[in-house]
């Protein structure tokens, strides 16, 4: 039978230091198909995904190829049985060009010379196989996201492998590239390939995949075909019984028409340029105005400048030229802490550069930025009792798992370590919050925790700039989306506009490269 | 039981760095229990002993403050030599010309002058760092060696003691020398100014806001400047304390030992400074009680030169060996995860 498992994995065990990753997980790929493997961030997919790969030993279990028991020391090995993976984060070599990335690291006809025609041949053939249109001789940091996608897909198919595991692979891609990518997607299928798609998002699954498996917290709830899934089914099987789907943001509609506009602004920025020491404009005349109440959204690729416009108006970067003004006082000189004592909050989009303290304590992470004000400090003196009855409150509500105030801030986890940031956003009343990528880590239900957060913080009349790379995200919530593209804004969206491929289409640039 | 297994790898590494110099002991013939025994216990034998460890303890705590006070915001100042040499100069000098002040008005003056001297040449190296982001590291540890000249000039300069063999000064005035608490053997009233002094810091970074900034600057720079703290200004004033920490030290050095500017008044406390703060691992409130440990080994080391004949320097040999073991217990604490 064709339809006959190539791979399946049985009673895999993982555990990373004292948590438990993966336990007694079974997992079973079919030929040509393509499988969703589903689930919220700590679900356990892509561990269970990297030890196929061989970037982790299992603890225990046995992974069967072909009806063949087979062990994965490595990812060269795993290459040799023919599994490759293309992970979230692309590992390619910027100023190389795509052929050149591609044979990195494999044998050539001709070693010692500069002549690559012959892998040149062969690579061109798969192209046209698979229906790739790359230029080859591109340089891979010309190309947008969706192409370096297909160099990556690319490699692994020129190192012949039968099954591709694809990480998150719409985490960074316009909605275009999206469809482009499940084109390629089918045409693998239909060319032998057996695919592993790794998601948290439904819509995709139910979209693209044949069958679907889903894990939630490292353990399976159930595998399916497309035809006997639901959506409701599929929501409670990630999600769990815990939540509460009733009050949830992300399971219910919201209104399609924006916030009442009859409020004042409170942040306007005004033809905002930032030119940066190495002279390269990362901001080109920037201006909006964002009204008390409302949800900004700020859309773009990874890169477009979302940064440095969060980093302008937290006062962390100066403004080469133009001005930023809140409530009606002109504030473009103000410093960061004078800006935080005004009611800014910032959750900065690198945790771990930019928001956290690894050699400290939990405590004080929760206070970083508050600890002049009560009631953790009086008069320069920090009243540790204080602090420390705030923190584990925080800790208790936003759900963050640590041994309690004092542990070291290194031993938490990735989305242990956001839910900090979050706790500490939202432990202080504000007036302006400013999320970049907000979620970025968390399972699905702290991820709604989130929403209802900024929504609430919304409906006491503070201002909220949301940037993300996560589309739904902010379709989901804003009630404006300004898209970001090589640093300037290149079009604001009323709710009431809201289009995934509009949006898409200013994020790619489209209009800029017409006009 | 947590608290164990934080000290058990200091333990082990004490105990791999004596029998490794056990050994060393042994190939060259001397009576390694012996030696060892002399070096551990000289400290508590006699009240002279006891009373030597703590004259060595003020200086070793001091300089090792001078160490790990700028660690905290990430800055590592190895000038604590130079700044103690400048903070004893200064002392030294404002001893000589007050020489007939009382002592009410110079002591204070003497230790103050001292401190400040000290702060200004870590000033020159925060200011540099600043204002043209020069690595602190170059600039102190160069300021170093103009220090050394610096004490070579003003020794041999107007001030100089004719009747001394040895590059030094005249005494300063008996106004300026700090009170003795024990007359015989002599401990003199400067243990009181450095206890204050490490209490009064541990106190700072742990209890106050400003020492809370500290802190987090040095734990993540960027993400303390992304939350508002001026990153720039902690590094300025870490340094300056610090070096502040390192002059008080050579001001004692002059107001309480001897009296007098003496060209090698540094002798290697620096060193052993930053051996024990880098032992302390940057902590600020485990400098002290580190630095006791080492006097002792220090006090010991030069009573094993006279009764057992050991060479002096198998003592450096053993504080070496305890600080690369305790890097080593890193690693291996890393290599279990």
């Amino acid at each position: 039978m064709e339809q006959d498992n190539i791979l399946v994995m049985q009673q895999v065990d993982k555990t990373f230091d004292r948590v438990v990753a993966l336990s007694n997980v079974n997992f079973e790929l079919k030929h040509r198909e393509i499988l969703g493997l589903l689930g919220g961030n700590g679900a356990g997919k892509t561990t269970l995904m990297n030890i196929l790969y061989g970037l982790y030993r299992a603890d225990s279990g046995k992974i069967i190829l072909e009806g063949k028991p087979i062990t994965i020391l490595s990812p060269k090995d795993a290459l040799r049985q023919g599994i490759g993976m293309v992970h979230q984060h692309f590992l390619q070599i910027n100023n190389y060009t795509v052929l050149e990335n591609i044979i990195l690291g494999s044998k050539v006809s001709r070693p010692f010379t500069n002549n690559y025609e012959t892998e040149e041949k062969n690579i061109q053939q798969l192209c046209e196989r698979f229906g790739l249109e790359i230029d080859l001789s591109a340089r891979v940091e010309t190309l947008p996201m969706g192409t370096r996608q297909k160099v990556e897909i690319l490699k692994t198919l020129y190192r012949g492998v039968k099954i591709l595991i694809l990480d998150e692979p719409t985490t960074n891609l316009i909605p275009q590239e999206v469809d482009s990518l499940f084109e390629t997607l089918k045409i693998m299928v239909r060319e032998g390939l057996s695919i592993v798609f790794i998601t948290h998002k439904l819509r995709e699954v139910l979209s693209i995949c044949d069958r679907i498996t889903v894990l939630r917290e490292g353990k399976n709830v159930i595998s399916l075909t497309r035809k006997d899934a639901s959506d409701e089914m599929l929501v409670r099987a990630m999600v769990g019984d815990k939540m509460d789907l009733e009050k949830s943001i992300m399971f219910t509609t919201r209104a399609e028409t924006s916030a009442e506009t009859a409020r004042k602004e409170t942040i306007s920025l005004v033809g905002v340029n930032k030119i940066n020491a190495q002279k390269i404009q990362e901001l080109t005349d920037i201006s909006f105005a964002i009204k008390s109440g409302e949800i900004f959204g700020v859309a773009g690729v990874a890169g477009n400048g979302q940064r440095e416009l969060a980093e302008v108006v937290m006062g962390i970067q100066p403004v080469t030229s133009g001005k930023v003004i809140f409530e009606e006082k002109e504030i473009t000189s103000l410093l960061t802490s004078e800006r935080i004592a005004e009611g800014f909050v910032y959750i900065p989009e690198d945790r771990l550069a930019d928001g956290f303290l690894n050699k400290t304590s939990v405590a004080h992470n929760l206070i970083l930025g508050y600890h002049k004000l009560e009631p953790y400090s009086r008069k320069g003196i920090i009243n540790w009792k204080n602090v420390n009855d705030r923190s584990r409150k925080m800790i208790a509500e936003y759900n963050i798992k640590t041994t309690g105030p004092e542990e070291i801030g290194g031993n938490l986890s990735g989305g242990n370590i956001q839910r900090v940031m979050i706790a500490r956003a939202f432990s202080q009343p504000s007036r302006l919050m400013i999320a970049h990528n907000p979620t970025r880590g968390l399972d699905i239900p702290s991820m709604d925790f989130v929403y209802q957060k900024l929504l609430e913080h919304a409906s006491t009349g503070a201002t909220t700039l949301l940037l993300s790379e996560d589309l739904d995200e902010l379709l989901l919530i804003c009630d404006r989306i300004a898209v970001m593209y090589r640093g300037k804004v290149v079009g604001i969206l009323p709710r009431e506009k809201f289009e995934k491929y509009e949006i898409g289409r200013l994020m790619s640039g489209f209009d800029l490269a017409s006009n | 039981m947590t608290q164990i297994k934080k000290i058990f790898p200091y333990l082990v590494s004490v105990l791999a760095a004596f029998v490794v110099v056990g050994l060393l002991l042994w190939v060259l013939k001397f009576n390694p229990l012996k030696a060892f025994e002399t070096m551990l216990f000289t400290s508590f034998r006699t009240p002279n002993g006891f009373i030597q460890t703590l004259l060595k303890w003020i200086p070793l705590t001091l300089t090792a403050l001078a160490f790990t006070v700028p660690l905290s915001s990430g800055k590592f100042n190895i000038g604590a030599e130079g700044q103690m040499l400048v903070g004893a100069i200064g002392a030294a000098a404002v001893g000589i010309i007050g020489k007939d002040l009382p002592l009410p008005v110079l002591l204070p003056l003497v230790i103050l002058a001292g401190t400040l001297a000290g702060a200004f040449w870590g000033l020159i190296s925060a200011w540099l760092l600043y204002q043209f982001n020069i690595n602190e590291i170059l600039s102190t540890v160069l300021l170093n060696f103009i220090s050394f000249s610096l004490v070579d000039f003003v020794a041999t300069g107007p001030w100089r003691d004719p009747a001394a063999g040895h590059p030094t000064t005249v005494p300063i005035g008996e106004g300026g020398f700090l009170p003795m608490l024990v007359k015989n053997p002599p401990l003199h009233s400067g243990i009181i100014i450095a206890v204050i002094v490490a209490v009064a810091i541990y106190y700072f970074t742990s209890k106050t806001t400003a020492g809370y900034e500290l802190v987090v600057t040095g734990a993540n720079p960027r993400a303390s400047k992304v939350h508002g703290i001026d990153i720039k200004k902690m590094f300025l004033f870490s340094m300056v304390i610090g070096a502040a920490c390192a002059g008080l030290a050579g001001a004692i050095e002059v107001s309480g030992v001897h009296h007098r500017l003496i060209e090698g008044l540094h002798s290697n406390f620096a060193t052993l400074g930053l051996i024990i703060g880098l032992m302390s691992r940057g902590k600020n409130s485990a400098v002290p009680f580190v630095a006791f440990f080492i006097s002792i080994l220090e006090v010991g080391g030069s009573a094993m030169q006279r009764t057992v004949m050991v060479p002096v320097q198998i003592v450096l040999i053993a504080e070496a060996l305890i600080l690369i073991f305790i890097l080593l217990s890193d690693i291996v604490k890393r290599r279990q995860k």
